[in-house]
C-alpha cells in the first residue's frame, strides 16, 4: 500500500515502494480510435501499445524522495566513473596548447576536440601516498602523470588524449578561506542578526560551512531551517571548476563545453555536487550569448582516490612505476593565474617559487576553514587567546577567543556581539583567568563532524517551539480533564558546553567523521596491502591495521611538509619552505598580509583579476544558493490525494 | 503439561490493533499502544487509569518505561510517525501526563525503543534501516550518541543486555547484531546470523537465579517459525579480534554462536517472545495466534520443552506482543502472569500452571 493511500496504521509489510513523487499528472492524449463502436468488445493483447512521453524527473525531485532515494543517487553517481573518463577521453582529441594559444594544426577539428583539464584534492594525495608509503609532494606528481605525463592516460586509448592542466584545488581554497572569513565578518556585524534573509543575502549567524556536499545534501533535504545559516561561498571543487571554465573559454576563445573538468575527490557526494544546477554557466554566462545552449556544468566529472587507480588499472598502466617527479605542462594562458595556480613550476623566477604550505593538524583534514576564520580573528584582536573545549566526541570541538577585559577594544564593530555575549554569562568565562585578569568573550565558534553529531547541531538550531508539542491530552476515566499543556523545560534546550547555539559565529560541519581524509572514496586499509606490496621496496606492515590507525597515517601525509622534498630546487636561497613560526598575525615579506600562511593580499588581488579579466562579477563567480527540496509524498491537503487517487485510477490503478 | 488459563483481560479493551504492552518495571502499571494513543492500565485493579493522546501523528508502534528511582514514571513510544515521544508524569498529578519532548532523526516509522538499564541510553530502531542511540544530558533534553547504519533492512526490535552497555538489533535482512561502545564510538561487534527470516523480537535472559560462569544469553524469534538461544563464545575477553566491522574504530569483536532452538510449535510467523525473571521460562506468541512456554530442561540444560501451549489466544487474531508481568488476581495474591496482546486490540492476563 502507498503511503499516499493509506495515511493511517500501517502494517509492518515492506511496501514495494513509496509513491515516485512525480505521479503521471499529465496523461498522453490517446488517439482517438477510427470507428468507434461501442458494442464492440476487445481484450487486452488487443489493445494499442501507448507511447507515453518519458518521464523527467530531476535530480532535486529524486533526492526529494526518500523512499529509492539511494537507488537514484546510485544511478547519477555511477554515471560519474572512470569508465566515463576513458569513454569521453577515448571520444575526443586533446587540444594542445603551444604558447598560450590553441595550436594551430587543429583547426579543422576544433570542435571535436576538447581541453582536457583535471583538479586534485589534497586528501587525495594524502591517500595515495598513505598508500605507497611515499610523501605527498611525491604522489602529487604521480598522479599528474597519470593524468597529464606522455606515460599516463596519454600513452593509450583511441586518441592519445590526456589532461592539459592538473590542478591543485588548495589554490581556490585559500581563496575561500579568506572569502569565508569576510561572511563571518559580515555576519557578525550585520545590525539585524535574526532578520529572516533572502536567498541572495548573507548567511544568519552562526554561519555554518557549505563545502560539504553530504552535510548540504541533508539539510536541504531534511533540515531546510539550517539554509539561512549555510555559507554562500562555493566549495574550493566548485570554484576550481568555475575558475577553469570562465579563463579557458575566454582567454582560448571556446566554448566552455569544450572544456572538460575531471575532479579527483575523497568521496562520493562530491560527485552530486558536480551535478547542480546551481554550479553550471548558467550562473555566470554573459547573458549576450548568441544562442541560448544546454547548461554545461562546471566540473564535468568526479572521480573518488580509489577510482583513480582503477583507471590506470583499466588502461593497464601500473601506478607505482610512473615517475616521481613533476611533469610539465604548458603555461596557463593568463600569467597571472599561471603563478597562482602553479606556484612551484620550473620557470617561475625563484623568490616567487615556493610550494604552497600544507596544513596544520589544528586546521583539520577539510580545507581548514574554521581554523581560518580563528586566525582572522585573532589577527585582528591584539590580547585574544583561544581556547580549545572538546565536546562529547572527538568530532565535536568549541572554540573560544577572549580578550582581557581591560584591553581597548580597537574594532567599534565587535562590541555589540561582545555585549550579547556577555550578558549570556556561564561558567566557562569564570573559568577563563589569564594572569588574575577578567576575560571577556569575543567570539564563539565551533566543529561539528559526523551525522550523529550533526543531528544535534541541527536540533539546537531549531526554533524552539517546534521541539515540543504542548496540547498533549490526556484523559483519565473520572473525567476528561482540559488539555495538559506542557511546561517550557526552564533550562535552554539548545544550550551547548558554552552556551547558547546562536551565540556562535561559525561552525564548520562536515559529514564523515574525522573529516575529509576519512571520505568514502579514499582508500580504504583493506586494500592497502595490496598497493604496498606493489611498490618495491617498502613493506609498510600493514596487516591487521585497523581503519583508526590507517586514517592516521592518512592524515599525516596530509599534514606532512617533509624538507626531503627540496630536491627540485637545490640551488634556490631556501624560500620554498615556509616554516610555521613568525607566519601568525604578521607580515612575513613587507608588505604581504599573511595570515594562516595565506598571503591574503596576494589572494584578493588574483580574485580580482579573475573578475575583471572574464568581465564577471565576483558575487556570480564565488557564491552559490541552496533550495529546499520538498517532497510531496503523504502531505497536501485532502483534495490532493483525492486527485492523485483518481488519476490513479485512470490509468489502470495500482502503483 | 500444564495449561495457560485465561485470568482476565483488560477493560476496556481498545477498538482496533494494539501492537505492544509494556509493564513497568516496578509500579504495577502497564502502558498499551493502541492507534495513536498510549493507554495506561492498572496491574491491580485491570481497568484504565488514564489514556495518552494527541502526540503522535500516526500510530504508536513500541512504547518502553524508563528504569530508575524517579517519583515521577517516565515513558518512551516510537510512533510510525518517525519520531520517538518522551512522557512524564506529572508531579503534582500523576494521572496526567506531559510530552516532555519530541525526537526526530529517523526516516521513517520508528518499530522499536528501549532503554538501558542505566537509564540514561534510549536505543530506537526504524525501517530505514539504522538504530539511534540516545542520551539524557539535562532536563528533558536529549543528543544523538550514535547513528548504526550496518542493517540491510527494517530494524524490528531493539533490547539492551540486563547489565552491560550491550545492545541487540533484530532486523528484516534476517540478522541479529550487537552493538558496544569503545571510547567515542559504538560499533557492531558481533553479526548473529542462522535465521533464515526476518527475527522480529529479541530477549535477553534476565540475571537473577542463574548460572553466573555463563553470560546472559539472547533469545530470538522469527518469521521463519524458529526461536533460537545465542550465547557468546567463552573466552573472547582475552582475544583482541581486529575488526573491519564499523569505519573509525578498531573495535574488540566477540563470537556468538546459535545454541539451541526451542522446539517447533509455531505454524506461522513468530512475532515476539520473552523470557521471564521469576521462572526463566520463555512464551512466544504469532500470526497463528498460539501462546506457547517453554523450560529449559534442568539435567539437560540446552535443551527446551514446552511446557503449555494454549490455541487462539486472541479468537482468530494475531498475536503482536508478549511480556511477563506481575499482577494481583483473583485471591489477592501477585503471581507472575503472561500479557498478550493482539489485533483484536484486547490485552489478556494468563496464568501459567
Amino acid at each position: 500500500m502507498s503511503a499516499i493511500l493509506s495515511a493511517d496504521d500501517l502494517n509492518d509489510f515492506i511496501s514495494p515502494g513509496v509513491a515516485c513523487i512525480k505521479p503521471v499528472e499529465t496523461l498522453p492524449l490517446q488517439k482517438p480510435e477510427e470507428p468507434h463502436n461501442p458494442y464492440e468488445v476487445t481484450t487486452e493483447d488487443k489493445l494499442p501499445a501507448q507511447d507515453h512521453a518519458p518521464a523527467q524527473i530531476s535530480l532535486t525531485d529524486c533526492l526529494a524522495c526518500s523512499g529509492c532515494v539511494t537507488s537514484a543517487e546510485a544511478v547519477l553517481v555511477s554515471l560519474q566513473s572512470h569508465s566515463e573518463v576513458l569513454n569521453t577521453l577515448d571520444q575526443h582529441l586533446s587540444m594542445s596548447i603551444q604558447h598560450g594559444n590553441l595550436s594551430e594544426e587543429l583547426g579543422n577539428s576544433v570542435n571535436e576536440g576538447k581541453i582536457f583539464v583535471a583538479s586534485v584534492s589534497p586528501q587525495v594525495r594524502a591517500s595515495i601516498a598513505a598508500t605507497y608509503g611515499i610523501s605527498e609532494l611525491k604522489a602529487g606528481w604521480m598522479i599528474d602523470h597519470l593524468l597529464g605525463g606522455p606515460l599516463g592516460l596519454a600513452s593509450g586509448g583511441t586518441h592519445g588524449s590526456g589532461f592539459t592542466w592538473i590542478v591543485d584545488t588548495n589554490a581556490m581554497r585559500e581563496a575561500c578561506l579568506i572569502l569565508g572569513a569576510d561572511e563571518v565578518a559580515t555576519s557578525m556585524s550585520s545590525p539585524s542578526l535574526n532578520a529572516p534573509s533572502e536567498s541572495t543575502s548573507a548567511p544568519k549567524k552562526p554561519v555554518l560551512t557549505s563545502a560539504c556536499p553530504g552535510w548540504i545534501c541533508y539539510a536541504e533535504k531534511t533540515h531546510p531551517h539550517v539554509l539561512p545559516h549555510l555559507s554562500r561561498l562555493k566549495s574550493p571543487q566548485a570554484l576550481t571548476g568555475t575558475l577553469l571554465k570562465t579563463v579557458l573559454s575566454q582567454q582560448l576563445d571556446i566554448r566552455p563545453d569544450q572544456i572538460w573538468h575531471l575532479a579527483v575527490m575523497p568521496c562520493f557526494d562530491k560527485k552530486l555536487e558536480a551535478s547542480r544546477e546551481e554550479l553550471t554557466d548558467i550562473y555566470w554566462r554573459p547573458s549576450s550569448s548568441r544562442e541560448p545552449t544546454p547548461p554545461v556544468r562546471d566540473v564535468d566529472c568526479v572521480i573518488t582516490a580509489r577510482e583513480l587507480l582503477m583507471l590506470a588499472d583499466t588502461r593497464g598502466i601500473s601506478f607505482p612505476s610512473l615517475p616521481q617527479v613533476p611533469i610539465s605542462t604548458p603555461s596557463f594562458p593568463d600569467p597571472l593565474l599561471d603563478t597562482f595556480l602553479f606556484p612551484q613550476r620550473e620557470s617561475q623566477p625563484s623568490p616567487h617559487k615556493r610550494r604552497r604550505r600544507n596544513q596544520e593538524p589544528a586546521a583539520g583534514p577539510s580545507g581548514g576553514y574554521l581554523h581560518h576564520v580563528l586566525q582572522t580573528q585573532l589577527a585582528n584582536s591584539p590580547g585574544g587567546k583561544l581556547h580549545t573545549i572538546r565536546g562529547r566526541n572527538a568530532d565535536v570541538v568549541e572554540y573560544i577567543i577572549t580578550r582581557p577585559l581591560s584591553h581597548p577594544n580597537p574594532s567599534p564593530h565587535l562590541s555589540h556581539a561582545e555585549q550579547r555575549l556577555r550578558d549570556s554569562s556561564n561558567n566557562i568565562e569564570d573559568e577563563i583567568r589569564e594572569d588574575g585578569e577578567e576575560q571577556v568573550t569575543i567570539f564563539r565558534a565551533a566543529r561539528y563532524y559526523g551525522f550523529r553529531n550533526i543531528q544535534n547541531l541541527v536540533r539546537k538550531l531549531k526554533p524552539p517551539r517546534t521541539r515540543r508539542l504542548p496540547g498533549a491530552a490526556t484523559t483519565t476515566k473520572q473525567a476528561s480533564k482540559n488539555n495538559n499543556r506542557s511546561s517550557i523545560a526552564t533550562k535552554t534546550p539548545n544550550a551547548t558546553a558554552a552556551g547558547n547555539i546562536n551565540d556562535y559565529s561559525y561552525i564548520e560541519v562536515m559529514a564523515c567523521p574525522g573529516g575529509c581524509t576519512n571520505g568514502g572514496g579514499q582508500i580504504k586499509v583493506d586494500d592497502v596491502g595490496l598497493g604496498a606490496r606493489q611498490l618495491k621496496g617498502t613493506d609498510r606492515g600493514n596487516e591487521g591495521m585497523s581503519q583508526k590507525q590507517w586514517l592516521e597515517m592518512v592524515d599525516e601525509a596530509y599534514y606532512s611538509m617533509s624538507s626531503s622534498d627540496t630536491e627540485i630546487d637545490d640551488d634556490d636561497e631556501g624560500d620554498l619552505n615556509m616554516r610555521d613560526d613568525g607566519d601568525e598575525g604578521e607580515g612575513d615579506r613587507k608588505g604581504n598580509e599573511m595570515v594562516n600562511g595565506i598571503d591574503v593580499r596576494n589572494v584578493r588581488n588574483v580574485l580580482r583579476h579573475w573578475s575583471e579579466s572574464t568581465g564577471i562579477e565576483m558575487g556570480q563567480l564565488c557564491f552559490t544558493t541552496f533550495r529546499e527540496v520538498r517532497s510531496d509524498v503523504g502531505k497536501g491537503a485532502e483534495g490532493e490525494k483525492d486527485r492523485v487517487v483518481e488519476l490513479a485510477g485512470r490509468i489502470g490503478g495500482g502503483w | 503439561m500444564a495449561a495457560i488459563s485465561f485470568i482476565a483481560g483488560l477493560n476496556p479493551p481498545a477498538s482496533s490493533r494494539a501492537w505492544c504492552s509494556t509493564p513497568h518495571p516496578t509500579l504495577p502499571i502497564l502502558a498499551t499502544a493502541t492507534g495513536t494513543s498510549l493507554r495506561i492500565y492498572s496491574l491491580n485493579s485491570l481497568t484504565l487509569l488514564s489514556t495518552i493522546t494527541g502526540g503522535h501523528k500516526r500510530s504508536i508502534r513500541s512504547c518502553a518505561w524508563k528504569p530508575g528511582n524517579s517519583d515521577t514514571a517516565t515513558i518512551a513510544t516510537g510512533s510510525f510517525d518517525a519520531s520517538v515521544g518522551i512522557w512524564s508524569q506529572d508531579e503534582d498529578d500523576n494521572e496526567e501526563w506531559k510530552f516532555a519532548i519530541v525526537l526526530d532523526g529517523h526516516e521513517s516509522e520508528v518499530k522499536s525503543v528501549a532503554w538501558s538499564t542505566g537509564g540514561n541510553l534510549l536505543a530506537t530502531c526504524s525501517r530505514d534501516k539504522s538504530v539511534w542511540i540516545w542520551e539524557e544530558v539535562g532536563e528533558d533534553d536529549y543528543e544523538t550518541v550514535a547513528v548504526l547504519q550496518e542493517h540491510e533492512g527494517d530494524v524490528k526490535c531493539v533490547k539492551w543486555h540486563p547489565e552491560e552497555e550491550l545492545l541487540a538489533s533484530a532486523s528484516y535482512d534476517d540478522d541479529i547484531r550487537l552493538w558496544r561502545e569503545d571510547i567515542d564510538d559504538w560499533g557492531c561487534i558481533a553479526v548473529l546470523r542462522g535465521h533464515q527470516s526476518t527475527v522480529w523480537a529479541i530477549d535477553w535472559e534476565p540475571l537473577s537465579g542463574r548460572d553466573e560462569t555463563v553470560g546472559s544469553r539472547l533469545v530470538s524469534c522469527s518469521d521463519d517459525v524458529t526461536i533460537r538461544i545465542w550465547k557468546k563464545s567463552p573466552g573472547q575477553e582475552e582475544r583482541q579480534a581486529q575488526s573491519r566491522l564499523s569505519i573509525i574504530k578498531s573495535s574488540s569483536a566477540e563470537e556468538w554462536t546459535e545454541e539451541a532452538q526451542l522446539p517447533k510449535t509455531h505454524v506461522r510467523t513468530i512475532y515476539s517472545v520473552a523470557w521471564s525473571k521469576d521462572t526463566h521460562r520463555i512464551v512466544s506468541v504469532g500470526g497463528d495466534g498460539k501462546i506457547v512456554v517453554y523450560a529449559e530442561d534442568k539435567e539437560a540444560s540446552k535443551q527446551w520443552q514446552v511446557v503449555a501451549v494454549h490455541e487462539c489466544g486472541h479468537q482468530e487474531f494475531e498475536i503482536n506482543h508478549v511480556a511477563w508481568t506481575r499482577a494481583k488476581i483473583v485471591g489477592g495474591s501477585v503471581q507472575e502472569v503472561v500479557v498478550t496482546t493482539g489485533d483484536d486490540g484486547e490485552v489478556k492476563l494468563w496464568a501459567v500452571s
